[in-house]
């Protein structure tokens, strides 16, 4: 394993990394030229993508003004006659903001657990290289491709012997230790990347462990915390199964509980289902807006920067 | 010029102990790995959920061997993975490049490109079971409209499977595209301009410079698609709740039947521990074939 | 070095542990009594009582409050709620096989004691139906609900547009199959995404093929059961029916709990409905004038030759609450169950079109939003000489989950009739 741990891609020839680039530096460099005939072809297949992922958006939202009654007869795609606010305001009634409200706080629970522990793990497995944080890094490494599923029915056992059933710590606790291998690797990633002399120059200076971390390693691995944070947020935002199993009550369910609950409760009012499924998204395209570049660095993060 | 050398030279002054992964190792630890070890111990017993499990020996494990719906399940679970990918990746890796360039609109369409990420896979999977419904659904405005009469995709096996893959496609799509565009951009300007000089066509360049450059990436994604079909389960659940029939009860789905429907949490155990030897082999090739353990130094080679 | 390096672990670690109980959101049990309902438009019944109980509690009491668990969850998230310190105190069952399990491991209140002490309790429901309320002879449940069996539900308008009659014998049925077909209208809306809603179509065929001895056997255990010449009978029946278009060709993924099928029915795209008779409250919630107006009834036809009873009917008799052992409510959950014999508790269910199961509810059928179809009800439970319990409920989940799931397949046409039977024999 631990020829795994040191192997090299055969990509790469040098082992010392360049200083970390900040994300999309390395993408301002416009390798197609702009006086380059345009790719017609690949413009007319984005094009029929774009109608695949607009046009059930717009179907989505649409409806959400539409009056349950007109819903088939209207058809999806044209804009309502008569349209309406009501279903939000049923929505909201039903809860729904509760939900989301007891989503933030479990993914806020998830972000600080697996952010302080992975970057703490990876500063030990990179820096650390004794037996133990080897153990450590191949135990996360065989755990990335563990599927929660496969382990929900100890893991009921575990929270129910820890008497957390039904609160928002069972959701938190294991939505944090899944999303951790992924963030382990991650951070060990742009940990690695901070190069031996920047290292060598705080010890240097007498810096022990904790202020090599904090001045040198947090701020230089930022990207990655990044990535880390937005991926270990979506995995909490959605996470579906552990909030199926060790939750039941009205004032602990998340979000995505809410929805599929909703499903049940909405009958046949679709436009009233979607107007809750496009409530529910309301936060995250906030964010989405605000912080676009950083959300989308952070994912292509998860792909390897 | 080995790494564990370099670090034998460099001064220990500064270097954490181990303790510093014990927190995180501890964490998952208890939530991750003893769970396993409980998985592969419920798979020996009886146990309804209720008192205490009781020893089986190998009942649940014979049983599995046995299962023609198992066998099913397994059939329909490599089926989606490997349907996933065959589907997933041309398109994410096409319009992945296509949108690395930097002009106005491509820009603006990978903004647009990125919103299904936005909704969770319960929202997603909602939305699309609403837009399917036969009776209350567009399709019933379609249907006649179009004059194909009653459309009912989920309802028949054949067409519900192909529809919970085409929702995983327009789900994951998005995030597999972004990671492509992530690794085209990294693709130094600079081979493309020797190409041009040598007369290359873009054909030639997406063949010889983009494809060979991108096989970290390439790797990276397909993994994770390999990894999230074996887990695929919310979208199931909510769409078809493993029918019509058993026609689309893929793995995870069938564990979670037999655990919390049947409530045979030893012979769900025996499924799940399945599940987790196939996706530690998964894990394991997966290091071997990325150099995941190397940490993702390829860019250092650039 | 190492005291430093201990110090901030323990640091990281503590940091770990506060993150995680911040998060708890105050997880500590409530004082409350927690009352676990199956949710549906019955619950107002329930409601009430509980706004009683709390009443006469007064401000210093024990306040109880509703859960209300959706429909499709409901066994899952009992089940996992049993088996933690977060037990309901008192729950909505369907009596006998539905809490043996928790029966078995001492989970449930004995109330045969409480019943001793309060005669009037005991003496307020009719006697076979607290019957069903027992495991081994213990009682455990008490009847919440009113009766609810099996009959098939019509359109009266859409059979009026058509000039048809409700069936009185398969011939009929087969009949209107063809007329409302032609007639552009499906002839029965099922709820496919639902197979228990179909598990009533085989349930009543089996029963008017071979009578109750039948699935009696099974329901004793011997799989052997299933080879019963009336099951593949009946499986045949389905079958044919499916493939002459009874059921429309979209039903596969209808859902009842979702009010699909009961919607297809009050806007008249079907014209049956074979469903239990909690399908009237569903309507007068949701579609009140079909309710008032166009909701028809009648009993399952017999069919040609049949060996069983053309009365007897198939459903369940009624649901129950049953008592936590040990909880922390117990004296008030078991006070708690004597709300479902009081007058007004009565009288909720028959104003929300259920027929109670208590003594003496013949009196007040009078005042159900429809007394005829009240007095229907009634003497239907009255007069059967047998009242088949839903299969799945009767069955333990490890056979009901998959029974279930063939009976789908068979209703889809993705078994034949002879693998259906193969299929569940094997179980």
């Amino acid at each position: 394993m631990r020829s795994v741990v040191d192997e090299r891609t055969p990509a790469s020839g040098r082992r010392t990394a360049p200083p970390p680039r900040r994300p999309g530096t390395a993408g301002r460099v416009r390798h197609r030229g702009v006086g380059e005939r345009p790719n017609l072809l690949g413009g007319l297949g984005a094009l029929a993508w774009l109608a695949v992922v607009v046009l059930p958006l717009y179907a989505l939202v649409i409806a959400t003004f539409q009056r349950g009654e007109n819903y088939v007869p209207e058809g999806p795609l044209a804009p309502p006659s008569d349209p309406t606010l009501g279903n939000y305001a049923t929505a909201v009634d039903k809860g729904l903001l509760g939900f989301i409200g007891n989503t933030a706080l479990v993914t806020v629970g998830v972000v600080a657990l697996v952010v302080v522990l992975a970057a703490t793990t990876s500063f030990a497995v990179v820096r650390s290289r004794t037996r133990l944080t080897d153990t450590a890094f191949r135990m996360f490494l065989l755990g990335l491709a563990i599927p929660a599923q496969a382990v929900i029915i100890p893991v009921y056992v575990i929270i129910v012997r820890l008497e957390l059933y039904d609160t928002l710590a069972a959701i938190v606790l294991p939505t944090a230790a899944f999303a951790l291998p992924v963030c382990v690797l991650i951070l060990v990633g742009s940990m690695r990347d901070i190069s031996e002399e920047l290292y060598e120059a705080m010890a240097l200076d007498g810096a022990g462990p904790v202020r090599t971390f904090w001045r040198l390693v947090v701020p230089m691995s930022r990207s990655g915390l990044g990535t880390v944070a937005v991926y270990s947020a979506l995995q909490a935002w959605n996470g579906f199964l552990f909030p199926l199993i060790l939750t039941q009550s009205s004032d602990r369910r998340v979000i995505t509980m809410g929805l599929y609950e909703f499903q049940g409760e909405y009958r046949v009012d679709v436009p009233g289902l979607l107007t809750a499924v496009v409530l529910s998204t309301v936060p995250l395209f906030l964010v989405y807006l605000v912080a676009r570049r950083s959300l989308a660095d952070g994912l292509m993060g998860v792909g390897g920067k | 010029m080995s790494a564990p050398a370099r670090s034998r030279a460099a001064p220990r002054t500064g270097r954490p102990g181990p303790l510093w992964a014990l927190p995180g190792a501890l964490f998952f630890g208890v939530f991750a790995v003893l769970p396993m070890l409980l998985v592969a111990y419920l798979s020996f017993t009886h146990w309804n959920g209720l008192g205490t499990p009781a020893f089986a020996g190998l009942d649940n494990w014979t049983r599995l061997a046995g299962d023609p719906l198992m066998h099913r399940a397994a059939g329909l679970s490599l089926l989606l993975t490997v349907s996933s990918w065959a589907i997933q990746t041309p398109i994410s890796l096409l319009l992945g490049v296509w949108s690395a360039g930097r002009q106005r609109g491509r820009a603006f369409l990978s903004a647009v490109f990125f919103l299904p990420l936005l909704l969770s896979s319960a929202a997603v999977a909602i939305v699309w079971r609403a837009l399917l419904d036969p009776n209350f659904g567009p399709l019933a405005w379609a249907g006649p409209a179009l004059g194909l009469g009653s459309l009912d995709p989920l309802g028949s096996g054949g067409s519900a499977f192909w529809v919970i893959v085409a929702v995983a496609a327009w789900q994951f799509i998005p995030l597999h595209m972004l990671l492509y565009q992530g690794g085209a951009r990294q693709i130094p300007a600079t081979l493309y301009q020797a190409a041009r000089i040598d007369g290359a066509g873009r054909l030639g360049m997406f063949w010889h410079i983009t494809l060979p450059q991108l096989r970290n990436t390439i790797t990276t994604s397909s993994v994770l698609m390999v990894v999230g079909s074996l887990t695929y389960f919310d979208t199931v659940l909510i769409m078809t709740d493993g029918g019509p029939g058993t026609d689309t009860t893929i793995v995870p789905y069938l564990m979670f039947r037999a655990g919390f429907r049947s409530w045979e949490l030893g012979y769900a155990g025996a499924i799940a521990f399945t599940l987790v030897v196939v996706a530690t082999l998964i894990a394991l090739v997966m290091v071997r074939l990325t150099g995941f353990g190397s940490m993702r130094s390829t860019r250092e080679g650039l | 070095m190492t005291t430093p390096r201990v110090g901030t672990a323990a640091a990281l670690a503590a940091l770990t542990l506060l993150t995680a109980t911040a998060c708890s959101g105050g997880g500590a049990a409530s004082e409350d009594m927690h009352v676990w309902m199956y949710q549906d438009t019955l619950v107002v019944v329930q409601e009430g009582a509980v706004e009683r109980f709390n009443e006469d509690q007064g401000a210093d009491g024990t306040t109880a409050v509703i859960d209300q668990v959706p429909g499709d969850n409901y066994v899952e998230r009992l089940r996992t709620a049993m088996g933690s310190a977060q037990k309901p105190d008192v729950f909505f069952n369907w009596g006998a096989g539905s809490i043996a399990p928790y029966a078995e491991q001492g989970l449930l209140e004995p109330l045969d004691d409480h019943l001793a002490q309060n005669p009037e309790l005991a003496e307020a429901f009719l006697p076979s139906v607290l019957e069903s309320g027992k495991v081994d002879g213990v009682q455990y449940g008490i009847p919440l609900r009113g009766t609810q069996p099996v009959v098939l539900f019509y359109n009266r308008a859409v059979f009026d547009e058509v000039g048809a009659e409700p069936p009185q014998t398969w011939d009929d049925l087969l009949s209107l199959v063809d007329e409302f077909t032609e007639a552009d209208v499906t002839p029965f809306a099922l709820a496919g995404a639902d197979p228990w809603t179909e598990q009533m179509w085989l349930q009543y065929l089996v029963d008017r093929i071979g009578g109750p001895e039948v699935f009696a056997r099974i329901a004793g255990g011997d799989s052997e059961g299933w080879r019963d010449p009336a099951i593949l009978q009946a499986a045949e029946t389905v079958a044919d029916l499916v493939d002459r278009g009874a059921f429309g060709d979209s039903y596969a993924s209808v859902s009842y709990t979702e009010g699909g099928a009961s919607t297809l029915l009050s806007e008249g795209r079907a014209a049956m409905h074979l469903m239990g008779s909690w399908e009237y409250s569903t309507h007068l919630d949701q579609a009140p004038e079909f309710a008032e107006n166009d909701l028809g009834y009648v009993t399952f036809p017999p069919l040609p030759d049949g060996a069983g009873d053309p009365a007897n009917i198939v459903g369940n008799p009624t649901n129950y609450f049953s008592v936590t052992a040990e909880g922390p409510h117990l004296e008030h959950a078991l006070e708690f169950l004597a709300y479902t014999a009081q007058d007004e508790y009565v009288a909720d269910m028959v104003a929300n079109g259920e027929v109670p199961t208590t003594t003496g509810a013949e009196d007040v059928l009078a005042d159900s939003p429809d007394p005829e179809f009240a007095v229907f009800q009634y003497e239907l439970v009255r007069d059967a000489p047998h009242f088949q319990l839903s299969w799945d409920q009767a069955l333990t989940p490890e056979i009901a989950t998959p029974m279930v799931t063939e009976i789908e397949a068979l209703f889809n046409g993705q078994s034949t009739p002879e693998e259906f039977v193969d299929a569940v024999a094997a179980l």
